[in-house]
């Protein structure tokens, strides 16, 4: 589903990734940690289609097609989901609106009609319950005024409304009691199917007692320095990164 | 062209004018036989001057024909009034002129300036907008005042039907409208004013004609002990219209003005907002929208005069020019030595859609009251793209979440209007006025 290959991007003319390979393949969940600085959030960023990165080298290919290629929109269209670390406030734009704009785009890509007003309304008081947020979100601007974790519980619920084919949370797990985790993860799982994927970023491990991966890929200096199943994970919440050779950054 | 002229007024007051209201006249006349047409040193002027572009016998000379076969194009004001669809009443003023029959309504009378009794002649005369630099419009239009209505709610009256005022103008010349509103003590309503102009010609025969076309308007209003006035004001005017409104507000004690301005561009469309606030505990909430494209301009100057004690004003105004086009807004709030235990606000945001736009934005506070609480806040700045970009992100196009952002920018006044099918009719208009061509 999703092929990167030596992937090299910078930003503000500082090289973040130095050669990034990565291979997921539908019905995979993968995870990528690493300490901070090393890259996750950059990648998360390329592969949503953040234009202040750069890409000096290397390839990204989504299901057959250059994703490197693809304008931000497109990109969401066919499917790729970013949940963002830091969801952004839109004041004056309210939730509803914002996601009945994002679904209809996403439907006329696929060439089905405008969802039906009804449909949409049942459809998104569903999802904010899944999520455990009040209705009266819907209705307040996009993030506006939310809690950090009433934010990420919103990119969750956002998630659940698009239905994406690659999913990727960057530490969407942050910051987050255990009952918004929860939610987070059982979000995710919903989610999870034979045709689809999901690329976790996270800092803890903690996340992976909810949510199992099926592979946990250390990041470092912009590259993947070691690939593991589950196990590697809780290795490295025991151990930290230093038996790995790296040196944890001081962020 | 000479911007310096004295004025030949020439035309007499309408003779069936009470001597209080033709003495009111005269004395503007007096006021004004010297007087300069703004320019750029003009400082309630200084943005705006160029957009006048006319001498000041231009800018005096009434319309030229107000002939019933001049009437105004019952299809171009059909158009504008199916614009939305609203349950109120209408009074319009066409070449500033009253060519229907006034609407009758329980508790509401509505009278020609030519049928006034003594203390409404007074009230008018009395009550009209102070005279200001920035106000010398409102003067000229005094000076040739020919007619005008007189509407006046009656004490405890609370009318919920909205009541719409048009000032509708059609031709090549100008017109000088005006209207006085009273509420009398513990009354309520909510009031429309509405400008429909209309030359009957092409934007490039008016520009090649340089047409000196001014719909000059005065409102003034005067809200009695207790009572409450709702005002909401949009400018459906002809791009190449030269549109300068004046309002002028006196409210008394414990009297409420919430108002809603939606300031669209044109040639030049001018606001002056004056808010007196007279008797103590009176409450004003001012709430206004400019946008601007192409190469329109929209010039906004709100005053609020803190007279008495105990009064509260919150201003929230929020501006947005596209292409090469300029907004000016200038917010003054007074706070005069006696009143104590103000409370003042003004916000005043603005956002900028095209490197060539530009927005003037001027904030004045000027206290002489020792125990007030008064603040302001003014930002400029263009679509931010960390927002864009999330917009993005989730599937929805460039020039979609331009509008989106842009509109959301403005929409919390606009869905504030207190009457829902403007409300509705505003966003519509603005999402056509900012709808981005690919």
């Amino acid at each position: 589903m999703l092929e990167i290959k030596n992937l090299h991007a910078s930003v503000d003319g500082q090289e973040i990734l130095k050669g990034l390979s990565l291979s997921i393949k539908p019905g995979e969940i993968h995870a990528i940690m690493g300490p901070n600085g090393s890259g996750k959030s950059t990648l998360s960023q390329v592969l949503a289609g953040n234009e202040a990165y750069e890409i000096t080298s290397g390839s990204i290919t989504y299901q057959g097609k250059d994703l490197l290629g693809m304008a931000t929109e497109d990109r969401a269209r066919e499917g790729v989901f970013l949940a963002f670390q830091y969801p952004v406030e839109i004041p004056g734009v309210s939730n509803l609106q914002f996601m009945k704009t994002a679904i209809n785009n996403i439907r006329r890509h696929r060439g089905l009609d405008e969802i039906n007003a009804a449909d949409f309304i049942k459809q998104a008081k569903a999802k904010i319950a899944q999520v455990n947020l009040d209705p009266a979100f819907l209705k307040r601007g996009v993030n506006e005024g939310f809690s950090g974790g009433e934010k990420k519980r919103n990119e969750i619920m956002q998630m659940l409304m698009l239905e994406p084919t690659l999913a990727i949370l960057d530490e969407t797990d942050s910051g987050l009691d255990i009952d918004a985790l929860k939610v987070v993860a059982d979000g995710v799982n919903a989610l999870r199917a034979p045709d689809k994927a999901v690329v976790m970023i996270t800092h803890y491990q903690r996340l992976l007692d909810y949510i199992v991966p099926d592979f946990v890929h250390v990041l470092a200096k912009g590259k993947i320095i070691k690939s593991g199943g589950k196990e590697l994970a809780l290795e490295l919440e025991d151990k930290g990164y230093a038996w790995l050779g790296i040196e944890e950054a001081t962020a | 062209m000479s911007t310096l002229n004295t004025i030949d007024f020439g035309v007499a007051a309408n003779s069936q004018l009470h001597t209080a209201l033709k003495s009111f006249s005269a004395e503007k006349q007096a006021k004004l036989t010297e007087w300069t047409i703004p320019t750029r040193k003009t400082e309630a002027w200084k943005y705006s001057s160029k957009r006048l572009g006319i001498s000041a016998s231009e800018v005096s000379s009434p319309a030229s024909d107000n002939s019933p076969d001049n009437a105004p194009d019952n299809a171009i004001e059909k158009a504008y009034a199916e614009a939305y669809s609203l349950d109120c009443d209408t009074l319009i003023i066409s070449n500033g002129e009253l060519t229907q029959a006034l609407p009758v309504i329980e508790g509401l009378s509505i009278t020609s300036f030519s049928n006034l009794n003594d203390k409404q002649s007074k009230d008018v005369a009395c009550g009209a907008i102070a005279s200001a630099d920035n106000l010398m419009f409102a003067d000229l239009n005094a000076a040739l005042l020919q007619n005008g209505v007189f509407i006046e709610l009656a004490e405890n009256k609370h009318i919920t039907k909205p009541f719409k005022i048009v000032f509708q103008q059609t031709g090549e010349g100008n017109s000088f409208p005006r209207v006085f509103i009273k509420l009398g003590k513990h009354s309520s309503m909510t009031i429309i004013e509405e400008s429909h102009t209309n030359s009957g010609l092409s934007v490039t025969a008016i520009v090649s004609k340089q047409n000196t076309a001014i719909l000059n308007s005065v409102t003034d209003i005067h809200v009695s002990d207790n009572a409450k006035l709702t005002f909401l004001k949009m400018n459906l005017d002809e791009t190449a219209y030269r549109h300068i409104a004046s309002t002028g507000v006196s409210l008394m004690r414990d009297a409420r003005f919430n108002s809603y301005c939606l300031s669209l561009g044109n040639q030049l469309n001018r606001h002056d907002l004056l808010v007196k606030m007279m008797g103590a505990g009176a409450e004003c909430d001012l709430n206004g929208i400019c946008v601007t494209t192409d190469k329109q301009h929209v010039d906004c100057h709100t005053c609020i005069e803190h007279i008495a004690p105990n009064c509260t004003s919150k201003e929230n105004y929020r501006c947005i020019a596209d292409k090469q086009s300029q907004i000016v807004f200038n917010g003054r709030i007074h706070i005069h030595r006696d009143a104590q235990k103000t409370l003042g606000s003004m916000s005043n945001k603005n956002l900028l859609l095209s490197s060539e736009a530009e927005i003037d934005s001027k904030p004045e506070l000027e206290i002489y009251a020792d125990d007030v609480k008064c603040g302001h806040g003014t930002t400029i700045g263009q679509l931010d793209e960390t927002e864009l970009y999330y917009l993005k992100s989730r599937g929805i196009n460039h020039e979609q979440a331009k509008l989106m952002l842009t509109l959301g920018f403005v929409l919390e006044i606009v869905r504030a209007a207190p009457v829902i099918e403007i409300a509705e009719y505003w966003e519509q208009t603005l999402a056509n006025i900012l709808s981005y061509k690919l």
